[in-house]
């Protein structure tokens, strides 16, 4: 692309030039102003004819006028043919001046001929001259072309051969894909990132081979399961005291394993309620809209929430958040004293009223199934709600606790902050 | 007591992706000391490097909040992020992210530029720190697609060290690139921290993370553990098999 | 092929507001270039039609006087003639007559017939295409009726010759070859009872009206100059007054062709546009998708099915787009035809042309397809493998523009320098848009300035000269108006400036227009080569009509006059759009040298605030019947250039809007592209801690130096040109050479604007910058 674009250059200056000549060859110069200037002479020496040394002339152009008898009466400058015959010789034009109808003298007008063809021939050599200087500029700037697409990629060339066969495979070979050689050299280039390619594949190929048997050594871990079979076995044949002694420690520590994975498997099978808590990351500002929601008749002003991530579910807690101030509403009916904060990694929610709270010695029943309070009276309820509130507040990785304060009952949600492993 | 540089609290980033909210990071309460090679592990999506870009003021958390020095940042405008990542932060990508249509030394400068009063001294200090990571003067005046990957990485830090930033936070610094040149970055980058650059640094590979004193490992979004390796010298077995023992112990 | 519609559905989903730029600036494009073909042929050819339609004549020649011979002489002169097809002799009124028009005044010669008698015409019929309740009245030409002209059912008043007469206008005539002033006269009917009443006043006096049919009209006026020669060879004290169909046709047209010539333009500028739009497009699109397309050769699509498919995007939003431009344009026509109509006088119906819809629909899909393809062909050189493997080819040879190491710009516009070098193709787009819109800004400078603020430019070239009075005296009076003139201290300058016709020997018949001295003119631009004549056996012709003969300065031509005949030398060229371009000048003495003139035409310049129509009056008055008529100028050229006027500020506004609208356009897509292509650029430089408001300066300034440069260097280069370009444009009306004052401040002002609103456009939609966050460079999360 760049090279055809040079060339197109080149042919385009070469063609420019022979616009030149050309222009040059079929250039006439405009003759034909002369007849007007011609006409204005013969004119303006006609007006003034009769006091002709009042004459001035208004044109370019030299000339000499002269009465019926050949005498000068006008001249515009020396050097000029001053008679007919020198006129004629000189190829100058020659008019009548009419005066009244007839003629009465000459005017002859001066032809630069000489001048002319002397301007004629310094033109042409001018432009020749111009025209040899640019083709030497072009042939010039083609030796230069020439050096930077032939000869100095070949100069690289050397170089980098040099280079590959020391070894150094990194350095690649700036080539030009637009010079001449682009393609050639380019095929030298792939040897050397094929090369370069083919060492960096086998050094990583030792490394991965390395690293498979890392991770295989890690998965053998599962398997140890088995062992466990065959250390019992081998405690049950083993006759020697010392021996029996290994295997059982054999067993004890595999068993501890199992301990874990029987921890896992037993915990799922515990389904003490139908009611599912699924937790998830929530901000911890939509616990204030929970709280909000449960304090219908605003017995509380809800602080802000400080800036976390908490791990609930939000249905169960609006659940355990209504259970509360129910609670609080049915028995103590007083306003409620409501604080949030945030310690280590839970958010803490405290409420109490001013009710007084409950006996101290029922404080560690009240959470449990189907237990009230001696003070619920005729209050209607079935005494779950503080068991389900504490079963959810477990089941989101938090806390419910029931206390006496100072002024009423004391419930405090913990809530688990996620993130906390 | 060690001097704090960075300290978040309930530092939290959730991104909403098809009307679903996903919480990445959760509640992070975490204090970075001045002078500490902190190294930040993970497994994949554990938040690794949206916690680094919290930290650095590239993003914005959801919650919380984050000191810097005694700046909150967490509060900043976008603009105003900008103005305090050219002052106090340099950064690494994994993907280098040298900007292609500048010369490796232009690369470096118009980051440098940005703060310097004096051109001078910062081409001063460019050169200076060229030298440093063995940037040789040739491939300074190259493009960054004309360098190999590890001297891409190593311009990398240099541009991230030219405002001589209180932190150096670096992700995955040698995730793309091959083993050996990862390790001349690792180098680098131990170096600096030798000569008191504190550096942040996100990984999941153990050879990088070996380089830090500081192990902090993320899962599912929150800080599982971390591990100090201070006490051992470079290249110890100790200081491996601490490491690889705290490693288990997270489950990696 | 549905699979190439599933890809090209696909790219257009993805590139939505390009799209909608490309189909905007195709369908802008289409219906200029609909307009503009329908102007230029139906549109011209409408006069055609209404020639035939009303049987018209093709050479129309008005002879005062009553003698009963001379429409033998005349009727035996068109029967021996072998191009007469058809004939009328009529009897008629003709006399000089003005009224008001368009706020000013209309000077022209008036032919007056009786109702009845013109419309039983059967060659050059009168068609009334408005007709009132009245019975007693005067049915006047169409052309000024229209708009705020003369009502039907109004009192309107008309000088003729010198006296003034108010008729009811009872209607609206059509006559193709009398229709107004522009066919150098306007017919007039009057009714009956209105028509003796204006013979007995004797204020016009009678007249024949010859009317001749040609078998080829293109010999018209040379048929005009024979018949003209014989009859005032024959009567030499009848007045004439002829026209042919040539200089009708050309005449009643000529604000259609400058609009139309405009339209054209415009149209191509546009479509010019749309396809480097579309060209850039095309190649972003192959940058960007180097490695789908790669994947696509792998799998087996040919670079011909992906270039294809190409085609199939481009040219089906072309084909959609020109199609609904070119049915816009049928929209827009009734305006243009109300603007036009008030230089043709002629009614036209609009109706769907099929040609020029077809080769709108044709030019503008074949001009995206042949650009989509010059662009598309670098499809066939990707490599599957090399693009899968690196999207694009490696080693690049770039050079590091503005070193940051060296340099002692400002950072931020470095930055912006990096960026302006960087991008070739971005700076070519804007290099072309910009010279081509700042030619436009020239252009509709010039025209404020020489038509809209000062119209003396603009009537200078097209009137030639103007003066503030013309009063036409008799010879034997001559003197005592000089001397009357010379006394009076209003008069500024007096001058000859007479016209009377001589006929070119092997030519036409040519209007000649002499003076004693041509230095004392008003305009001497009119002589626009060589020089005013000076002898009396010098003369300066009309450009269009020398390059036509092939004549040159210093030829001698032949002319005849009033049966003289004399031998001029040519010393000039002169430009003068009176006439069309058949004009000479002559002195005095030099046409004196032909035949002797019965009465002179003075021009007067009037010293600043005197009341030309009193000054008029009353020289009219002090010399009694020597005067034969007196002339307001500046109100007749009020009347006159009022259309071009108007013409040239609706043709100003749409090409000012145009070029903000185009300069917007092309900004829109540079930044788009700019922003697609330096999004990660962007996003890793804000995590280094450039902030937004530096990045949307950055990529401003960086299309900065090619708009300042390209606005500079087109100002100016169009500054020199628009001249030529104007005659150009002009040069059916005989302007061969303009002198417009080029406005330098109104350009530099525009200039400015025209950068500082690209700039402010680019900030405006570099805002989008704002959604690039360094968090995008999170790899893994």
């Amino acid at each position: 692309m760049k090279r055809n674009r040079f060339l197109m250059g080149l042919a385009a200056a070469l063609l420019i030039q022979m616009a030149v000549l050309l222009a040059f060859v079929f250039y006439k110069p405009d003759l034909y102003r002369d007849a007007v200037a011609v006409n204005e002479a013969v004119q303006s020496v006609q007006n003034d004819w009769g006091a002709m040394e009042n004459h001035r002339n208004l044109t370019d152009l030299e000339y000499v006028v002269l009465d019926g008898r050949g005498n000068v009466l006008f001249r515009t400058g020396p050097g000029l043919s001053e008679s007919i015959n020198a006129a004629v010789v000189h190829g100058d034009t020659i008019l009548d001046i009419e005066a009244e109808g007839e003629a009465a003298g000459k005017i002859i007008i001066y032809s630069g001929g000489a001048e002319d063809l002397q301007e004629r021939k310094r033109a042409a050599v001018m432009i020749l001259a111009a025209v040899i200087f640019a083709q030497l500029g072009i042939c010039g700037g083609y030796v230069i072309y020439l050096d930077r697409i032939l000869i100095r990629p070949f100069q690289k060339l050397k170089g980098f051969a040099r280079r590959i066969a020391g070894g150094n495979l990194d350095i690649p070979l700036e080539m030009d894909r637009q010079n001449l050689f682009g393609a050639f050299t380019e095929s030298f280039d792939i040897m050397r990132s094929e090369l370069k390619k083919a060492r960096a594949a086998e050094a990583e190929a030792n490394a991965a081979k390395k690293e498979l048997v890392a991770r295989l050594s890690h998965d053998i871990r599962t398997p140890v399961a088995s062992i466990r079979a065959a250390a019992e076995v081998g405690n049950a044949l083993a006759g020697e005291e010392k021996l029996k002694d290994i295997y059982m420690q054999i067993t004890r520590k595999v068993d501890q394993i199992d301990a874990l994975v029987t921890d896992l498997f037993t915990a799922s099978l515990e389904e003490l309620q139908k009611l599912p808590v699924t937790p998830v990351d929530m901000a911890g500002a939509e616990v204030g809209t929970l709280l909000e929601n449960a304090d219908y008749l605003h017995r509380a002003v809800i602080p802000p929430v400080p800036d976390c991530l908490v791990y609930a579910d939000r249905l169960r807690l609006q659940q355990v958040f209504d259970n509360v101030f129910a609670n609080s509403y049915k028995y103590a009916d007083t306003n409620i004293d409501l604080s949030i904060r945030r310690m280590e990694r839970w958010l803490i929610v405290e409420t109490e009223d001013c009710g007084g709270g409950v006996r101290e010695e029922e404080i560690p029943l009240i959470k449990e199934k189907f237990k009230r309070g001696s003070n619920a009276g005729g209050i209607e309820g079935a005494g779950l709600g503080l068991y389900i509130s504490d079963l959810f507040m477990r089941e989101m990785k938090g806390k419910f606790l029931v206390e006496n304060g100072e002024s009423g009952l004391k419930v405090t949600v913990i809530l688990a902050l996620s993130g906390t492993i | 007591m060690r001097e704090i540089l960075l300290k978040t609290e309930s530092l939290s980033k959730s991104f909403s992706s098809g009307g679903v909210m996903q919480h990445v990071l959760k509640n992070i309460d975490l204090e970075l000391y001045k002078g500490d090679f902190t190294v930040i592990m993970g497994a994949s999506g554990a938040g690794k490097s949206t916690l680094l870009y919290a930290l650095s003021g590239m993003d914005t958390p959801s919650l919380g909040k984050i000191c810097f020095g005694d700046r909150i940042i967490s509060d900043l405008k976008q603009d105003e992020l900008a103005v305090f990542r050219r002052r106090s932060c340099g950064f690494v990508f994994q993907q280098i992210y040298l900007i292609e249509g500048m010369s490796v030394m232009d690369n470096v400068l118009a980051a440098g530029l940005l703060t310097a009063r004096d051109k001078k001294a910062l081409t001063h200090r460019a050169e200076e720190l060229f030298e440093k990571v063995g940037i040789s003067e040739e491939a300074r005046k190259k493009f960054p697609s004309q360098i190999s990957g590890g001297e891409a990485q190593r311009v990398g830090i240099v541009r991230a060290l030219i405002n001589s930033p209180q932190v150096l936070f670096a992700d995955e610094p040698t995730g793309a690139l091959n083993s050996r040149t990862g390790l001349e970055v690792l180098d680098t980058l131990t170096e600096f921290h030798q000569s008191g650059q504190s550096i942040v640094m996100v990984t999941h590979d153990m050879r990088s993370a070996r380089r830090g004193n500081r192990i902090l490992y993320l899962k599912d979004g929150a800080v599982m553990g971390e591990c100090n390796l201070g006490a051992y010298q470079h290249g110890d077995q100790e200081r491996h098999e601490k490491l690889s023992g705290f490693l288990a112990e997270m489950g990696w | 092929m549905r699979k190439n519609f599933l890809i090209a559905c696909s790219n257009l989903r993805r590139a939505k507001g390009q799209t909608v730029t490309i189909a905007a600036l195709i369908l802008l494009s289409s219906c200029m270039l609909n307009l503009w073909l329908m102007l230029a042929t139906d549109y011209k050819q409408n006069f055609d039609r209404y020639h035939e339609k009303l049987n018209a004549e093709h050479v129309t020649l008005v002879l005062t006087g009553e003698d009963e011979k001379m429409r033998e002489f005349v009727a035996g002169i068109l029967e021996a003639d072998s191009r007469t097809e058809q004939y009328s002799i009529e009897d008629a009124m003709a006399m000089v007559g003005s009224f008001t028009y368009g706020g000013g005044e209309i000077n022209s010669e008036l032919v007056i017939l009786e109702k009845q008698a013109a419309l039983s015409r059967t060659l050059g019929m009168v068609e009334i295409v408005e007709e009132g309740e009245d019975t007693s009245g005067i049915y006047i030409p169409m052309l000024y009726g229209m708009g705020d002209g003369h009502k039907t059912g109004e009192m309107m008043e008309i000088t003729i010759g010198s006296e003034a007469f108010a008729y009811k206008v009872c209607g609206l005539s059509n006559s193709i070859m009398a229709g107004s002033h522009n066919c150098s006269m306007a017919l007039l009917l009057l009714t009956e009872d209105k028509y003796r009443e204006l013979e007995e006043s004797g204020a016009a006096p009678g007249a024949i009206l010859v009317s001749v049919r040609l078998w080829d009209r293109n010999e018209g006026e040379d048929f005009e100059a024979m018949l003209k020669n014989a009859v005032s060879a024959q009567y030499p004290q009848a007045r004439t007054l002829s026209n042919s169909y040539h200089d009708v046709s050309t005449s009643r047209y000529i604000s259609q062709m400058i609009c139309s010539g405009i339209l054209s333009a415009a149209a191509f500028l546009v479509l010019m546009i749309a396809l480097v739009v579309i060209a850039s497009n095309v190649a972003d699109y192959i940058q960007e998708n180097m490695k789908k397309l790669g994947a696509l050769k792998a799998v087996g699509y040919t670079s011909g099915q992906l270039i294809l498919a190409l085609q199939v995007q481009f040219v089906g939003i072309a084909a959609i787009t020109s199609a609904a431009g070119a049915a816009l344009s049928y929209g827009l026509f009734p305006s243009i035809n109300e603007m036009m109509i008030s230089q043709t006088g002629i009614p036209y119906l609009m109706r769907f042309l099929p040609l020029p819809f077809l080769v709108t629909v044709c030019l503008e899909n074949g001009a995206v397809a042949l650009a989509v393809w010059l662009s598309s062909r670098r499809i066939g050189k990707i490599e599957p493998i090399v693009a899968l493997r690196q999207g694009m080819q490696t080693h690049s040879f770039r050079r590091n523009h503005v070193p940051l190491a060296v340099t002692r710009i400002p950072l931020q516009i470095a930055l912006a320098l990096k960026t302006t070098l960087g991008a070739l193709k971005q700076n070519v787009t804007i290099c072309i848009t910009m010279l081509v819109l700042s030619l436009v800004v020239v252009f509709a400078g010039v025209m404020v300035e020489n038509i809209i603020v000062d119209t003396q430019p603009f009537i200078d070239l097209i009137v030639g000269e103007t003066a503030d009075a013309c009063i036409n005296v008799n010879t034997e009076r001559e003197a005592d108006f000089l001397q009357l003139a010379g006394e009076d201290d209003r008069v500024q300058k007096v001058y000859l400036y007479n016209s009377a016709e001589v006929r070119h020997v092997g030519g036409i018949a040519l209007i000649a227009t002499m003076s004693e001295d041509f230095s004392q003119i008003n305009n001497p631009d009119v002589c626009f080569a060589g020089r005013f004549p000076i002898y009396d056996n010098e003369i300066a012709v009309a450009a269009k009509y020398a390059r036509e003969k092939g004549l040159k300065i210093g030829d001698e031509i032949t002319l005849t006059a009033g049966g003289g005949e004399a031998v001029f030398i040519i010393s000039g060229f002169t430009q003068i759009s009176n006439n069309l371009g058949k004009d000479c000048l002559l002195t005095r003495s030099g046409y004196e040298r032909m035949d002797s003139l019965m009465h002179e035409s003075y021009y007067i310049n009037l010293a600043e605030g005197v009341d030309i129509d009193a000054f008029n009056d009353e020289t009219g008055s002090r010399l009694g019947d020597g005067v034969n008529a007196v002339i307001n100028i500046r109100a007749v050229i009020e009347g006159t250039s009022r259309v071009y006027i108007s013409m040239m500020k609706y043709i100003v506004a749409v090409v000012l809007i145009l070029s903000v609208v185009v300069v917007a356009f092309v900004l829109f897509l540079l930044v788009r592209t700019t922003l697609g292509n330096k999004k990660l650029d962007y996003g890793i430089l804000k995590a280094l801690g450039f902030t937004t408001g530096q990045l949307i300066l950055q990529t401003a300034a960086s299309f900065m130096p090619a708009v300042i440069l390209s606005t500079a260097a087109g100002l100016t280069v169009s500054a020199f040109v628009i001249n030529p370009l104007t005659a150009l444009f002009l040069s059916g009306i005989g302007i061969v050479k303009c002198t417009f004052a080029v406005p330098v401040g109104f350009v530099a002002a525009a200039g400015c604007g025209l950068v500082l609103f690209a700039f402010a456009v680019s900030c405006l939609l570099s805002l989008k910058i704002r959604k690039i966050a360094p968090r995008n460079l999170l790899v893994g999360e």
